[in-house]
């Protein structure tokens, strides 16, 4: 197996704050397999996973310490190219937000943001990523349609089919199901599965059992402490920490 | 106990008396003026009203062709003017100066300035850009409305884009976006109708002014394009045939009045039909 | 790109600099315009004196600023209570199907162009002032003592009277709009106790509604009235513009805005030009004043 991503005792604060949310983590991040972060409500895994594509960066006042490993150069450090590494490191979130224009142009954004404008490549790539995210069938007759005119499982597949049009090393996901109902959630799921042959993917739930159902490895963690790693089949049946043990078995969160 | 309460009924059965009445008073008025209006400008309305300019004063006949074609250019002026600043300034406001504390004081100052009397707006451009070149000119009046109009476009614009949920614009930068493309591909497209109506409005509003244009583009009896002079306006034409002599001038006024009020409800009407078709979303 | 980005945020933030640079610079612009005037006449001199002489330039603030007020307020005194009974009917007394119908009528009549209110002041509502109304109630008022003087002399019809109707008229939409939006502000949940109680609905207006939205409404009006100071067109119509203090409600008089919109384009002599502007400068003080302290209520109420 090798290593996508190397987490190294990073602590992160947000602006005018003293304390810190995420104290010394320290993960690793598995190529083309699914890592799930997983914790009660404000554990620290979503802003652990706004990390690694630098989006805490949107807002003034946020630091990070220590490091994050991709491709052998440390994201964290402050020349690094925040547009190249979202071209790497993509991000599908909670609620579906497909953009205010047709469904082919969302999908093309990223790819006309490279600077792509060969038509041909822009529809190859669009019909690419549209059949990857298992939306093609459904709207290959409809993409001169506004994205807002799909049903909400099918807007997240679109977000899907955008973010994985530039072809990311990495996608992350930010409870991606929470919004949605369990059919188009039991989609997805099938799609994650799929998607990482391909795409290394890391994904916060608080829904224990999806992380079950479509990771590797997960993450446990707990007031903004990486408390437990591990494959999933050990975390889920051997946990080594209590804490974890508690989590599992539903005693808190 | 059954007198008291008779008596909390009486009062209660006369407030509402009260509203009905108040309702009905301005209803009242609203209709009595149109119709006004309509009765006098009706009459007025002919071919030649548009497409004639005015005889000299005294004889009768003519038209206001010089005043619709003024108060059209004179118009345009402040929208070209007013428009891109103001929504430049409110995206400041609701985008980049965001999280700084000098936006709100901005946002303040500009809902403060919707309110100044127009009037005053005229006597400053006639300081700054009349008496300087020692006439006046339909650039000046034009800059006089775009100043009255410039608030209230920055105001609605920093409205309707704070409303956009800010995880779109995550998703956009998330893809690798800087952030004018952000404003310009994602989040302005998600409002634009929004944004429509409301520059609507505005135009509406700034369109029946007639104080800002008495000391700025002032009045010409005349059909000229040149705007580096002065132009007739519409509003200013109503004023003064209004205060006039003559019986044709005040036929005349009624019409222009007809003219500018039907606009301006059309513009009204326009824009709040298109907001409601838009709600269901 | 980051050029681009940077481009766009600096003409961004130029464009929202222009607010403040435009409201002090009017400041600015008046002072400087009004300086002449007031180097000659000071500040208590020219607010005390109700001389206007362009002639022998004699100036003073005293009757258009008294004008001003008393429009003003008197619109205001009649405005008021008919657009919190506007405001009233929309929130609490019409059925719901007529509600957007009503809003959509108030706003309409706020839309009309002060100048179209003007001139058909000038063509309708004063003589009808002239010829009905005002003969009657001098009628039935003058005998009265105490109000009786404010009834006086000869009802033309270009006067304090029909000025202020006329505004109030104006004013009703404007401040019936703010109302509603307060009153939509009360959370039905305490209406629906009160009710519960037993309540009627006029005690649920001014025991539950009035005391939660005091300050919305408050501040509504202290907008009203920052709009009936800065009004021009609609009063320079019925107003007549005669430097003199109203001496009953028949008299006509002038305002700061009339006798600007009157006297601008003909003031040849510097200082005339001057004494307006020095008017100008003090409406804008007071109109900025009004307008910026009722805001504040308003933001206070909507912080809520």
């Amino acid at each position: 197996m090798n290593i996508e991503i190397e987490i190294k005792n990073l602590y992160f604060y947000y602006a005018h704050s003293e304390k810190p949310t995420l104290k010394n983590n320290n993960l690793t991040i598995y190529r083309h397999k699914v890592t799930a972060l997983i914790g009660p409500s404000g554990c620290g895994k979503t802003t652990l996973l706004r990390c690694l594509n630098r989006m805490h960066d949107l807002y003034p006042g946020n630091r990070y310490e220590g490091e994050i490993l991709f491709k052998g150069q440390n994201i964290l450090a402050k020349d690094v190219d925040l547009i190249q590494i979202r071209t790497k490191i993509g991000m599908v979130f909670q609620k579906p937000t497909p953009f205010p224009m047709s469904i082919f142009d969302n999908v093309a954004y990223g790819l006309r943001l490279r600077g792509i404008k060969n038509k041909k490549e822009l529809e190859e790539r669009v019909e690419k990523a549209l059949k990857e995210a298992a939306l093609w069938d459904e709207v290959k007759d409809k993409l001169k349609e506004s994205g807002l005119s799909l049903s909400g499982g099918q807007q997240q597949r679109l977000c899907i089919a955008r973010a994985i049009a530039v072809e990311p090393e990495v996608l992350l996901f930010d409870e991606p199901t929470s919004a949605l109902d369990p059919i188009s959630t039991g989609k997805i799921e099938d799609l994650i599965v799929q998607l990482k042959e391909k795409i290394t993917i890391v994904i916060v739930t608080h829904n224990m059992q999806q992380a079950a159902r479509v990771s590797d490895f997960t993450a446990f963690m707990y007031l903004g402490e990486l408390v437990e790693f591990g494959p999933t089949e050990k975390i889920f049946t051997r946990p080594e920490k209590k804490l974890t043990e508690d989590y599992i078995t539903g005693r808190f969160g | 106990m059954e007198k008291h309460i008779l008596r909390r009924k009486f009062f209660n059965y006369l407030a509402l008396l009260f509203t009905i009445i108040s309702a009905s008073w301005g209803l009242f008025w609203l209709f009595f003026i149109l119709f006004d209006v309509l009765r006098h400008g009706l009459s007025a309305l002919s071919l030649t009203l548009f497409l004639a300019d005015p005889t000299p004063p005294g004889e009768e006949g003519g038209g206001l062709r010089h005043a619709f074609v003024g108060h059209l250019l004179i118009n345009l002026i402040a929208i070209l003017l007013g428009v891109p600043l103001g929504i430049l300034g409110g995206t400041f406001l609701a985008e980049y100066g965001r999280n700084w504390k000098i936006s709100g004081y901005i946002s303040f100052l500009a809902d403060t300035m919707m309110s100044v009397p127009a009037i005053l707006v005229g006597a400053f451009v006639y300081a700054v850009l009349v008496k300087p070149l020692g006439h006046f000119s339909g650039w000046a009046g034009g800059v006089a409305l775009a100043i009255i109009m410039f608030p209230v476009i920055v105001r609605t614009t920093e409205q309707m884009l704070k409303l956009v949920p800010w995880t779109i614009r995550e998703a956009a930068f998330a893809l690798g976006a800087p952030y004018h493309k952000v404003i310009w591909q994602v989040v302005y497209p998600s409002v634009k109708t929004g944004l429509f109506t409301g520059i609507l409005l505005a135009i509406a509003r700034v369109s029946g002014e007639a104080a800002p244009l008495l000391f700025t583009s002032f009045n010409n009896n005349f059909f000229s394009l040149d705007m580096k002079g002065p132009i007739a306006s519409l509003t200013v034409t109503i004023f003064v045939y209004a205060m006039g002599p003559y019986e044709y001038w005040h036929a005349q006024a009624w019409g222009a009045a007809l003219v500018i009020t039907l606009g301006i409800l059309l513009l009204n009407l326009t824009a709040r039909l298109i907001l409601k078709r838009r709600r269901p979303r | 790109m980051e050029f681009t980005n940077r481009l766009f945020a600096f003409l961004t933030f130029l464009g929202a600099f222009l607010a403040p640079l435009l409201l002090f610079g009017i400041l600015f612009i008046f002072l400087k315009e009004a300086s002449l005037a007031l180097g000659k006449f000071g500040f208590f001199q020219f607010i005390a004196s109700a001389e206007w002489d362009p002639v022998f330039e004699k100036f003073g603030a005293a009757v258009p600023l008294t004008g001003t007020m008393i429009v003003a307020t008197l619109s205001l005194l009649i405005a008021v209570p008919f657009a919190l009974g506007v405001a009233l009917f929309v929130t609490e007394v019409c059925p719901a199907r007529l509600q957007d119908l009503i809003r959509l009528a108030v706003e309409l009549l706020a839309a009309i162009p002060s100048i179209v209110y003007g001139m058909w002041g000038l063509f309708t509502l004063a003589p009808l002032m002239a010829r009905y109304v005002e003969p009657f109630l001098q009628k039935v008022f003058s005998p009265l003592p105490i109000v009786g003087f404010l009834f006086q002399g000869t009802p033309l019809g270009i006067d304090l009277f029909t000025a202020s109707v006329m505004l109030s008229i104006m004013i009703i939409p404007f401040t019936a709009s703010v109302a509603i939006e307060s009153f939509y502000l009360v959370p039905p949940v305490l209406k629906e106790s009160a009710y519960g109680i037993g309540a009627t609905k006029w005690e649920v207006i001014k025991d539950v509604i009035f005391p939660y939205c005091k300050i919305g409404i408050l501040g509504g009006i202290g907008l009203s009235l920052g709009r009936a100071l800065g009004e021009t067109m609609a009063v320079a119509f019925v107003l007549g513009n005669i430097n003199l203090f109203p001496i009953s409600l028949f008299s006509p008089t002038t305002t700061v805005t009339v006798k600007l919109a009157n006297e601008f384009t003909e003031a040849d002599k510097d200082l005339h030009l001057s004494a307006l502007f020095y008017l100008g400068f003090l409406l804008y003080l007071l109109s900025l004043l009004v307008i910026a302290g009722s805001k504040y209520f308003i933001y206070r109420v909507q912080k809520k």
